[in-house]
């Protein structure tokens, strides 16, 4: 199958007709027109861009495997927890969000639950020791702060 | 006798305690770093920057620091081939033909020394070589105009992909998507927002770092997680170590031979690491093969390791001295200057002359340091080793997140990085090149800057670009570096694995 290429070359295509054309829209900068506007290296690289997109329609290459829906359902729940992190490092704290966050990584990794949660709870603890008293960058302490 | 004095005050920089202090602990980071496999040395280095960057460490520290990680890594690749059969990073390949059978053969700790003074030796020739070439180098490029430096830029998209690139299209394909990223933000000269959609926090652009940590870090999680490579590998028991003198003797030439190659592998645009290993391998198999080679023969482990210590060094070469980053690692260290507002090039050895002796003087002394660390402790590294990555990656990303976080206290960054992630994951999916897009990122803004410039100057005429002999020269070389490898390519390629193979079966 060389399928994923196309598809790709497709988007990249889009992406640099779309960018080519807003670029042309830009406002004529103040102090009047010059022979190099801002739109000019925008406009060369959405051709180059454009040129290798329709390379890679024309000539894919064969087709890396991907994983089957399950792994990438997985995949995306993992990313969402690390998204989920990032929202909750200041309500709640840096050091139960990376815990919970760690833990959930490395069991889905393939660790027992009872090592991935040691695994999160320590490295979360030493982390936030490092960082706040030796390395002295503070991280939010959340719900932990009173 | 004007470089000597330089190189002097260098070290009078080098070998102040703090300096020798983040020498020692690059060392011990960069060996760890690049020892664990999947956590090459670009990933180590990337994750350390924004840490680097929120202590406000002075440049001159930071500098230092982060070299030795990017020597300690190099370093550190060849233990994951000795003892795994699994090159730590893609230039340790070579190492694992002779390396790995050594320690089948209960040599593990002889290969392992042999390849650390390897390593030293392919480090310290091409350091030599570094402070030779590069003050001739800088100073030739003043020479250069705008026009000489965006064919000079074009010449670094053009060869990045090297010779060993599968898809020349693909490599272009992503310079334009990195420097498409670049453009993102006001314009510098004009004040015009572009791409920005109103948005505040893009009006700054894209920060690099957070795109950098995101495509490398998050990408490789995603990749091992896919894999279910999380309990890591069956390693060889290492023995006691029995080295004589006689021993070290006999690999030395090749290990000098191996520094010569690949610090050239290294400093011309599109070889790098990797081709630098393979140059020393083969050519040393020609010269002293009796038969043993591929089955454990220690001037087999010595070339490519010098070598691609070698042109690790190498590589620093064109990015000191124009600003042209040759390989990943390097782009990821260039990233650094431009964070601390250090602009390299030419003008980097007269500007900030104390800082770039600095580091050149810290690289011998983090060398040393390695060679001395990595033959006693060895057996530190390879416990760490034993960690399966279920336990570590995690924390890897953990620390990484950190990092990023540090540098602005916003949650938005951190969206940004796993967003960069999920993108890096696709990218490699369908085998889009990182670096180059990386490399679009950084040298974006200075690219459109010549760019600009030139025509500036020309009063709009676009002839401007071809009208010096050094301009054309630059740029033949970089359509070579784009047309060559379609034809090289493949059999280069063909090679290595030919040699490769023909391990496997014997």
């Amino acid at each position: 199958m060389r399928i994923n290429d196309r598809v790709f070359g497709m988007l990249m295509l889009i992406l640099a007709v779309v960018y080519g054309w807003e670029a042309t829209k830009f406002p004529i900068p103040f102090g009047g027109h010059e022979s190099v506007g801002p739109e000019t290296f925008p406009i060369m690289l959405s051709i180059i861009l454009g040129i290798s997109a329709i390379y890679l329609m024309v000539r894919p290459d064969e087709d890396e495997p991907w994983a089957p829906v399950g792994m990438l359902i997985e995949l995306g729940v993992v990313v969402l927890s690390m998204l989920a992190f990032a929202w909750a490092i200041e309500p709640i704290g840096f050091m139960p969000a990376a815990a919970l966050v760690v833990s959930f990584l490395s069991w889905r990794m393939g660790a027992s639950i009872a090592r991935s949660v040691i695994t999160g709870v320590t490295s979360s603890v030493v982390i936030f020791f490092l960082f706040n008293n030796v390395l002295e960058l503070a991280l939010p302490l959340g719900l932990l702060e009173f | 006798m004007d470089t000597m004095s330089l190189l002097m005050q260098g070290f009078a920089v080098a070998l102040t305690p703090e300096s020798i202090m983040f020498a020692v602990i690059g060392a011990i980071l960069g060996t760890l770093i690049g020892a664990l496999p999947g956590l090459g040395p670009a990933n180590g280095v990337a994750i350390l920057i924004p840490l680097a960057f929120s202590l406000g460490l002075s440049p001159t520290s930071s500098l230092i620091l982060l070299t030795s990680v990017y020597a300690g890594a190099m370093y550190g690749g060849r233990i994951s081939s000795i003892l795994l059969n699994i090159p730590g990073d893609e230039p340790a390949m070579m190492t694992c033909l002779d390396g790995y059978p050594m320690a089948v053969k209960g040599k593990a700790a002889e290969a392992l020394a042999i390849s650390a003074i390897a390593s030293f030796f392919g480090s310290f020739i091409a350091t030599i070589g570094l402070v030779i070439l590069a003050p001739i180098l800088a100073k030739f490029a003043l020479k250069f105009g705008p026009s000489e430096y965006f064919a000079l830029f074009a010449l670094a998209f053009a060869t990045l992909g090297g010779i060993t690139g599968k898809n020349q299209f693909k490599t272009l394909m992503a310079a334009a998507i990195g420097l498409m990223i670049a453009t993102v933000g006001i314009d510098i000269s004009t004040g015009v927002q572009r791409f920005t959609y109103n948005t505040l926090e893009l009006f700054e652009g894209v920060d690099f770092i957070i795109a950098i940590v995101g495509l490398f870090a998050i990408s490789e999680l995603l990749f091992f997680l896919e894999r279910h490579a999380g309990d890591g590998l069956k390693q060889v028991a290492i023995n006691k170590l029995k080295l004589s003198p006689k021993d070290i003797i006999k690999v030395l030439p090749a290990s000098f031979r191996g520094a010569v190659l690949g610090f050239v592998a290294g400093v011309l645009p599109g070889a790098g690491a990797s081709l630098g290993s393979f140059i020393s391998y083969t050519l040393e198999k020609r010269v002293s093969d009796k038969g043993e080679f591929g089955k454990g023969d220690p001037r087999g482990v010595a070339a490519p390791e010098a070598g691609n210590n070698g042109a690790a060094s190498g590589a620093l070469v064109p990015m000191l001295t124009l600003g042209v980053p040759g390989s990943g690692t390097t782009a990821v260290l260039l990233a650094m200057l431009i964070s601390l507002n250090i602009s390299p090039g030419p003008m980097l050895f007269q500007q900030n002359a104390d800082l770039v002796w600095g580091v050149i003087a810290a690289m011998f002394v983090g060398n040393l340091v390695l060679l001395l660390l990595n033959i006693p402790m060895v057996g530190i590294f390879v416990k760490l080793l034993s960690i399966p990555p279920k336990y570590l990656m995690p924390v890897v990303t953990l620390i990484a997140s950190v990092g990023i976080y540090s540098v602005s206290h916003s949650a938005l960054d951190l969206y940004f990085m796993v967003g960069f992630g999920v993108l890096g994951y696709i990218f490699r999916k369908v085998d889009i090149p990182l670096v180059p897009i990386i490399l679009g990122m950084l040298l974006g803004p200075e690219m459109e800057k010549s760019l600009r410039h030139a025509l500036v100057l020309s009063d709009g005429d676009w002839g401007v670009l071809f009208n010096s002999g050094l301009s054309i020269g630059l740029w033949t070389v970089a359509i070579l570096g784009l047309v060559l490898p379609i034809i090289i390519g493949p059999i280069v390629r063909a090679k290595m694995k030919r040699s490769k193979d023909t391990v496997k079966d014997s």
